[in-house]
């Protein structure tokens, strides 16, 4: 049963991307793209998913939205603008490779928090340190070295939003 | 009549995406000029792959929905458009971790300049592995 379900939790995502990716709903598309999906979930399924009943929770799914949306037009502008800036004047950088404590427990978590440091222009993250939950992050405009505050200012609301979809 | 209007204004929403990604481009360009240092240059490399890259992809999926006259061929291209937009956020951070890492660890170029390195403090110490 837990196998079921690990391979239904990769299957209904993959199916969703293929109908997105080949924009047709043909019979034909939707019954190679739902053996392709099964073959998949079957091969893969355990590995990918870690607990069943995370990836079947629509709360969470509902959070990784509002994320996404949030992400790409809020967080992102700012961080454009940012570095735009200082293009512009590159004599007010002031880079400095910080340590950014986190605090998840599940990769997923700790993958989207570090994808989204460097996914943002201005943060970079060079190294984790796994065991003692630090990331290091170069910054191209560091207002303060603390940890502390370098994680105020980087990765909060990134791990607030990570805790909540994938913790 | 209400269905025009959101069409065309989902159309000029994507012509406002992608015209703003060719300017994030060009001023992500200059600033790999202006930059004199490695690291500094990543961020403006971020800039072409975010700015540049996805926010275009989304324009054009939204352009091509708009498009009446491609009839089913719209979401084709729609749908490559919006899968290579998620597949490009997921990857392009990968490649400047990588980047990043490889040159910290090797010590190729120094992160010159620069306030302060935790992590060469931290390796220095011995509290992670070289």
């Amino acid at each position: 049963m837990k196998r079921i379900r690990a391979i239904l939790g990769l299957m209904i995502p993959l199916i969703i991307l293929y109908i997105v990716y080949t924009g047709s709903f043909n019979l034909f598309e939707l019954i190679l793209g739902i053996i392709t999906a099964i073959v998949v979930g079957y091969l893969f399924g355990d590995v990918v998913v870690e607990k069943t009943s995370k990836v079947l929770d629509p709360v969470r799914w509902f959070w990784l939205v509002i994320y996404a949306v949030f992400y790409f037009t809020v967080i992102e502008a700012k961080a454009h603008w940012e570095v735009l800036k200082l293009i512009f004047n590159p004599s007010g950088i002031k880079p400095a490779i910080v340590r950014v404590p986190y605090n998840v427990s599940t990769d997923y978590a700790l993958t989207t928090i570090a994808n989204s440091i460097t996914n943002t222009p201005g943060t970079i993250t060079v190294d984790v340190d796994e065991k003692r939950k630090y990331l290091y992050v170069h910054w191209i405009k560091a207002v303060d070295v603390s940890d502390k505050v370098a994680k105020e200012n980087i990765s909060a609301l990134f791990e607030k939003y990570a805790h909540k979809i994938f913790d | 009549m209400m269905s025009e209007i959101i069409n065309m204004l989902v159309f000029y929403i994507g012509l406002i995406l992608v015209f703003l990604g060719g300017i994030l481009d060009l001023l992500a360009a200059i600033g790999m000029n202006r930059f004199k240092n490695f690291y500094l240059r990543l961020h403006a490399a971020t800039i072409g792959a975010i700015g540049g890259g996805f926010y275009p992809l989304i324009g054009l999926g939204l352009i091509s929905l708009t498009l009446d006259w491609m009839g089913t061929n719209r979401f084709y291209v729609a749908g490559i458009s919006f899968t290579t937009a998620f597949f490009l956020v997921l990857t392009a951070p990968v490649g400047s971790h990588a980047l990043a890492q490889g040159t910290h660890k090797s010590r190729i170029v120094e992160p010159e300049p620069i306030v302060v390195d935790r992590l060469r403090e931290d390796e220095e110490k011995g509290l992670i592995e070289k």
